[in-house]
C-alpha cells in the first residue's frame, strides 16, 4: 500500500456512499406482477450489497454500514413487502456511518424499515377506555441494543456494580413507558391523517410523518442520569419537540460511548478488545478533539488505528472468527469475481451462511455479542460471537459451498464431479493466475495463501494443501487449483480476522 | 472408562456371563455401580421453545361467563371470542372454565386425552412473591431485566437468576448425566435450531444439525483415492494446533461435524420409515427429524436425550389478531403429530415435550398487539405427564387484579426453576443433585417438584 493507513483512511471517510435504492426501482420496472412479486426485489437489493461491498470504492464505509447493520437491525423476515425501505434503510446506514451518532439515531428512528420492524410507525397515544397503551417495542430496543444497553457502564466498558455487587440497571420499565409515549403519533407520510397514512413506494424511503391527532401530549419519563438535562419530558409539546428531546435525553447517557464503542470494535476488529482499548475509543466517541460528541468517523479511525487493532504480535484473543458472509465478499473480491450478466449475487445466503444483509431472524441480530461458545472461550470469559451461527451444521453448508465453488465456479470446471451448468448470473472466480501455476504446488498454494491469508500460511494447511495438489493428476489443472483452494477456504485460518 | 460400554457390560453380567467372577463385590458397590453409572431405560426431552414471548393468555382462556367477562374487558380487540374457544375439561377443577384457542384442536384433543398438561402463571422468579406490594417495594428478589428478550430467554434456558452463567439447564443435566450416558455415540444435547444457551454445559458440549438433519461433508466421504487423500488433508488440518482461541473454536466444530455427521446420517439411513404424517413447517420438519432421531435410539446407544427445536413469530406488537391464529396453530399441528409418532414408536411413556418462551404478555393491548410480560403458560405433552390437568394457579385475568403488576403483566404463580426440576427427575437427575439444574430451587422448599411427571 502506497498510503499510509492513516491517510487512506482519512480518504475513505470523504468518499460518498455507494447505495442500493437506484437499482431496486430499476429492477421495479421490470417486475411482472409488481404487487404480489414485490419481494423479488430483496434480490436485487442483495445483488447491489454485493456490487457496493465487493466493488465499491467506499469499501470502509461499506464495511462500517455493515457492523452497523447488525446493531441498528431491521430485516427482510418481516420487511418482504418493503424492498425499497430495506435498501434505502442500508444506504441510510451508509450514509451516516462517518457522520453523527445524534444523526444517526434520528434518522434509523424515523426511517419507515425500523417504523415497521420495531412498530413504532402506527403507534397510537393511549386510550384508557380501550385499556390500550402505546407500544413498547421501540423504545426498549432503541435503549437495550442500539444506543445505551441494559446496565450502567464506565468509560471502559466495565460494569458499574450496587452494594450488593450487582449491576446497576440504566432504566426500568416507567422509562420504557415514558420513551413509548413519547414515539406515538408517528405513520406512514403525506398523508391527511394518522388513520389516512397508507404505504407507498414514494414514503416508504421517507421519514415518517407525525400526525399530531395520535401524539400523547402528557408529560414523559426519560433517562435519569448525572448531567441530564431533562429527566421529564414535559406536557403539550409537539411529536418533532418530544421526539429531539428524547432522542436528545438517550444520545448524551454516558452509556452511549462505552456501549457502542465496544460493539464496533467487536464488528470490526475483535471480539475481546481490552477495557483500555475501550477506553480509548469511548473518549474519542465523547470527544473527537474538536469539542464534538459522536463523531462516527473519527471513532471508527480510532478503532482502526488502535494499537491493540495494529498489535504485531498474535495473542490467543486477538482478532476475531470472521463473518462466514465476509469470508464469501473476501473471495470474490481476491478473484475478481463476476457472472457473465455482471452481476454478483447468490441465492440462499442464509441456508450456506447462516447470514445475508439485514436478514437476521430478529432485532438480536445473527450473534449475540456476548455469545461464548462451550470450552475455553466460556471458562475464560470471553466472547466469539460469530461463533454462535458457526453450528456443525452451517459450518458444514459452508464448507460444502466453497467446495462447489473451488470445483465449478472457476473458469473451467472440473469434470466428473457433478457440477451445476453455469448459468448467466453464476459468479465464477478468475483463478488463472493459479491455473498457470498447475506445474508447482508450492507457488500454487502459496498464490492462494498470498490473496487469502495475506500470505501467512501455515505449515500444516500449506504441506496439506501440497500434498493433495499432488494427488491430482497434472492434466487436470482445474482440480489441482482447486484442492488448495476447497482447504484454504475452509480452514481455521482462513476463518479467523486478524 | 472411555472405551468401555457399561450398559453392555451390565447386561452381559446380568446374563450371566460373568456373574460368578462378580460375586465377591458387595451388592453395595454393585448397586452403586447400576443405579448411577447407567441406565436401562431411554427418556428423552424435547424443548419447543416460542421465540418472541408467547401471548398464551389467548392459547388457554377462561370461557365461563365471569371469568371471560373479565378477560374480555382487559383484552378488548385482542380478545378471542368466547363462543370460539374449543372446551376442556380438567381433572382437578378450579371452579373457572377454559378453552384452547380455536386453532388448536389437537391439543385440545390431547388436554382431554390426559397427554397434555397445562402450567398456568409460570415464568422466572428467585423466590416466590405473594404480594405485589412485595414486587413493588423490591421486598422479594427479582430476576434482573424483566420484560428484556434476550435477558428472559436466558433465564429460561439458564435459570441464572441474579448470577453470570454461561450453562443452559439442559447442559448441566448433560454433565451431570456424562458418566451413566458415556456409551452414547452422539451427544446428550442435540438442537435442530441454532444453538442457544440452554444446551451449553460446562463440560458437555451440544450438537447442531438442521431442521431435516444432519448434513455431511461433500467430497469427503467418496471412497476413491482423492476423496479419502482429501479428508485425511481436511482432519489433519481441523486438529492442528492453533494459536487463537477463535481458530480453535472453529476447529472445534469441524471436528465434531466430522465426527457426528457420517454417524448419525448412517443410523438414519438405516432406520425405520416414519407412518405418521407430519404437517408442513419448520418446526414440524424439526419434529419429525426428532422423531426419526428417537427411531434410531439403539443404534446410537442413546438412553437419555435433550433435544432443542424452536419457532418464532411470537414478538406480537404488531398484528396479533392476524398472527397469532396461524403462530398457534403451527404448534398444536406439529406437537401432535410428534406425539402421534411416539405412539407409533412406541416411546410416547419416554418422550416428554414441554414448551418454552420469553415471557407471557400485556392483557392489554398497543393498540393492534400486546406488550413484553411476565408469568405466561406453558404446556407438557408426552404420556408420562399427568395430563388433563393444571399446574400452578390461572390468575384472575383483569387490571390491576391481585398479580397484575401493571397492565396485565402477571407476577408468576410458580417459578422456571420448579418446572426444570420436575422435568431433569424425570429424566434421571437425582433429587440431591437438583439445585444444581435450578439453582434457585432451594427457594421453594416443600414445592421442588410441580407434580405434573409421572
Amino acid at each position: 500500500m502506497s498510503q499510509t493507513s492513516d491517510a487512506w483512511i482519512d480518504a475513505q471517510l470523504t468518499v460518498p456512499a455507494s447505495v442500493q435504492l437506484p437499482s431496486v426501482q430499476a429492477a421495479y420496472a421490470l417486475l411482472a406482477q409488481p404487487v404480489t412479486n414485490i419481494g423479488q426485489l430483496h434480490n436485487d437489493r442483495v445483488a447491489a450489497w454485493f456490487q457496493n461491498s465487493v466493488r465499491g470504492p467506499d469499501q470502509l464505509r461499506q464495511r462500517v454500514a455493515f457492523a452497523l447493520s447488525e446493531i441498528m437491525v431491521v430485516s427482510q423476515v418481516s420487511l418482504n413487502g418493503y424492498p425499497y425501505a430495506v435498501a434505502d434503510y442500508y444506504d441510510l446506514l451508509a450514509r451516516d456511518a462517518f457522520g453523527n451518532f445524534r444523526t444517526l439515531m434520528q434518522d434509523v428512528t424515523l426511517h419507515p424499515a425500523m417504523g415497521v420492524y420495531l412498530s413504532m410507525l402506527g403507534n397510537r397515544k393511549p386510550n384508557v377506555t380501550l385499556n390500550i397503551r402505546p407500544d413498547e417495542n421501540y423504545a426498549r430496543e432503541l435503549m437495550q441494543l442500539f444506543t445505551v444497553g441494559l446496565v450502567q457502564l464506565n468509560l471502559d466498558g466495565s460494569v458499574k456494580l450496587d452494594a450488593q455487587q450487582q449491576p446497576l440497571p440504566t432504566y426500568d420499565q416507567n422509562t420504557v413507558e415514558g420513551f413509548a409515549h413519547v414515539y406515538t403519533g408517528w405513520r406512514w407520510a403525506g398523508a391527511a391523517s394518522f388513520n389516512a397514512s397508507r404505504a407507498s413506494l414514494i414514503n416508504q424511503v421517507q421519514p415518517m410523518q407525525a400526525y399530531v391527532e395520535e401524539h400523547d401530549t402528557g408529560s414523559k419519563v426519560v433517562l435519569s442520569y448525572s448531567g441530564a438535562a431533562l429527566s421529564t419530558i414535559p406536557a403539550g409539546q409537539t411529536p418533532a419537540k418530544d421526539l429531539s428531546d428524547a432522542l436528545d435525553n438517550i444520545f448524551n447517557h454516558p452509556n452511549v460511548a462505552p456501549f457502542i464503542a465496544k460493539q464496533l470494535i467487536q464488528r470490526l476488529v475483535t471480539s475481546n478488545p481490552s477495557p483500555q482499548y475501550i477506553e480509548r475509543v469511548a473518549t474519542k466517541f465523547n470527544n473527537d478533539g474538536n469539542g464534538v460528541r459522536g463523531n462516527l468517523g473519527a471513532v471508527v479511525k480510532a478503532i482502526l488505528l488502535d494499537t491493540e487493532a495494529r498489535a504485531t504480535t498474535t495473542v490467543s484473543t486477538a482478532g476475531k472468527v470472521k463473518e462466514p458472509l465476509l469470508r464469501l465478499t473476501q473471495i470474490w473480491r481476491a478473484y475478481n469475481a463476476n457472472s457473465s450478466s455482471n452481476v454478483l449475487n447468490l441465492a440462499n445466503l442464509g441456508a450456506i451462511f447462516g447470514q445475508g444483509p439485514l436478514q437476521a431472524g430478529s432485532v438480536f441480530n445473527f450473534f449475540s455479542p456476548g455469545y461464548a461458545p462451550p470450552g475455553e472461550i466460556s471458562t475464560q470469559n470471553l466472547v466469539a460471537p460469530e461463533l454462535q451461527i458457526a453450528t456443525e451444521y452451517l459450518n458444514t453448508q459452508t464448507t460444502n459451498y466453497f467446495l462447489t465453488m473451488s470445483l465449478c465456479y472457476v473458469p473451467t470446471p472440473v469434470t466428473g464431479v457433478g457440477c451445476p451448468a453455469v448459468r448467466a448470473d453464476t459468479v465464477v472466480l478468475d483463478t488463472a493466475a493459479e491455473l498457470a501455476l498447475n506445474g508447482d504446488s508450492a507457488a500454487l498454494v502459496d498464490k492462494i495463501a498470498d490473496r487469502l491469508l495475506a500470505g501467512k500460511i501455515s505449515d500444516t494447511l500449506r504441506a496439506q494443501a501440497r500434498a493433495l495438489v499432488d494427488r491430482a493428476p497434472l492434466t487436470s489443472p482445474s482440480l489441482r487449483v482447486a484442492e488448495a483452494l476447497y482447504l484454504i477456504a475452509s480452514s481455521p485460518e482462513f476463518a479467523h480476522q486478524q | 472408562m472411555s472405551n468401555f460400554n457399561r450398559r453392555r457390560f451390565l447386561k452381559a453380567s446380568a446374563a450371566g456371563g460373568i456373574a460368578c467372577a462378580m460375586g465377591h463385590v458387595p451388592d453395595t458397590v454393585f448397586a452403586e455401580f447400576a443405579g448411577n453409572d447407567t441406565f436401562s431405560d431411554y427418556k428423552a426431552l424435547v424443548c419447543l421453545f416460542l421465540f418472541g414471548g408467547n401471548d398464551s393468555w389467548n392459547m388457554v382462556v377462561p370461557s365461563s361467563t365471569a371469568e371471560y367477562n373479565a378477560y374480555q374487558t382487559s383484552r378488548q380487540s385482542l380478545a378471542i371470542p368466547q363462543s370460539s374457544l374449543l372446551p376442556i375439561a380438567p381433572l382437578n377443577p378450579d371452579g373457572a372454565q377454559y378453552g384452547f384457542h380455536p386453532n388448536m384442536p389437537e391439543l385440545q384433543q390431547l388436554f382431554q386425552a390426559q397427554h397434555c398438561a397445562v402450567i398456568a402463571n409460570i415464568g422466572p422468579l428467585l423466590e416466590p412473591i405473594a404480594t405485589k406490594d412485595q414486587y413493588a417495594n423490591r421486598s422479594v428478589a427479582l430476576p434482573p431485566q424483566l420484560f428484556s428478550h434476550n435477558d428472559q430467554q436466558d433465564q429460561w434456558h439458564s435459570l441464572k437468576g441474579n448470577m453470570q452463567s454461561r450453562t443452559g439447564w439442559a447442559g448441566r443435566i448433560a454433565d451431570q448425566l456424562v458418566s451413566s450416558t458415556a456409551a452414547q455415540q452422539l451427544a446428550l444435547n442435540v438442537s435442530l435450531a441454532g444453538q442457544t444457551l440452554f444446551q451449553a454445559g460446562a463440560q458437555a458440549v451440544p450438537y447442531t444439525m438442521g431442521a431435516a438433519g444432519p448434513v455431511a461433508f461433500s467430497g469427503l466421504t467418496g471412497t476413491d483415492a482423492l476423496s479419502m487423500a482429501r479428508r485425511a488433508a481436511f482432519t489433519t488440518i481441523v486438529n492442528a494446533e492453533y494459536g487463537t482461541v477463535y481458530e480453535r473454536g472453529y476447529a472445534d466444530v469441524q471436528k465434531r461435524a466430522l465426527l457426528y455427521s457420517d454417524r448419525v446420517n448412517t443410523a438414519l439411513a438405516a432406520g425405520p420409515t416414519l407412518a405418521t404424517v407430519f404437517p408442513t413447517s419448520n418446526l414440524a420438519t424439526q419434529l419429525r427429524t426428532v422423531a426419526r432421531l428417537i427411531s434410531v435410539r439403539d443404534r446410537l446407544q442413546m438412553s437419555r436425550q435433550i433435544f432443542f427445536v424452536s419457532t418464532g413469530g411470537f414478538d406480537t406488537h404488531d398484528n396479533q389478531v392476524d398472527d397469532q391464529p396461524g403462530l398457534l396453530g403451527g404448534i398444536s399441528a406439529a406437537v401432535n403429530a410428534f406425539y402421534n409418532a411416539t405412539v407409533e414408536l412406541g416411546v410416547s411413556q419416554s418422550v416428554t415435550t414441554f414448551t418454552q418462551s420469553d415471557f407471557g404478555r400485556t392483557l392489554t393491548s398497543n393498540g393492534d398487539g400486546s406488550d413484553h410480560a411476565w408469568g405466561g403458560i406453558q404446556l407438557v405433552v408426552g404420556d408420562a405427564v399427568i395430563g388433563r390437568k393444571f399446574y400452578g394457579a390461572y390468575p384472575q385475568l383483569s387490571i390491576g387484579s391481585a398479580r397484575d403488576v401493571g397492565g396485565g403483566r402477571f407476577i408468576p404463580i410458580v417459578s422456571s426453576d420448579q418446572y426444570a426440576a420436575t422435568l431433569a427427575r424425570w429424566v434421571g437427575v437425582p433429587d440431591a443433585n437438583l439445585n444444581t439444574i435450578a439453582p434457585s430451587l432451594g427457594a421453594f422448599p416443600g414445592a421442588r417438584d410441580l407434580g405434573f411427571m409421572m
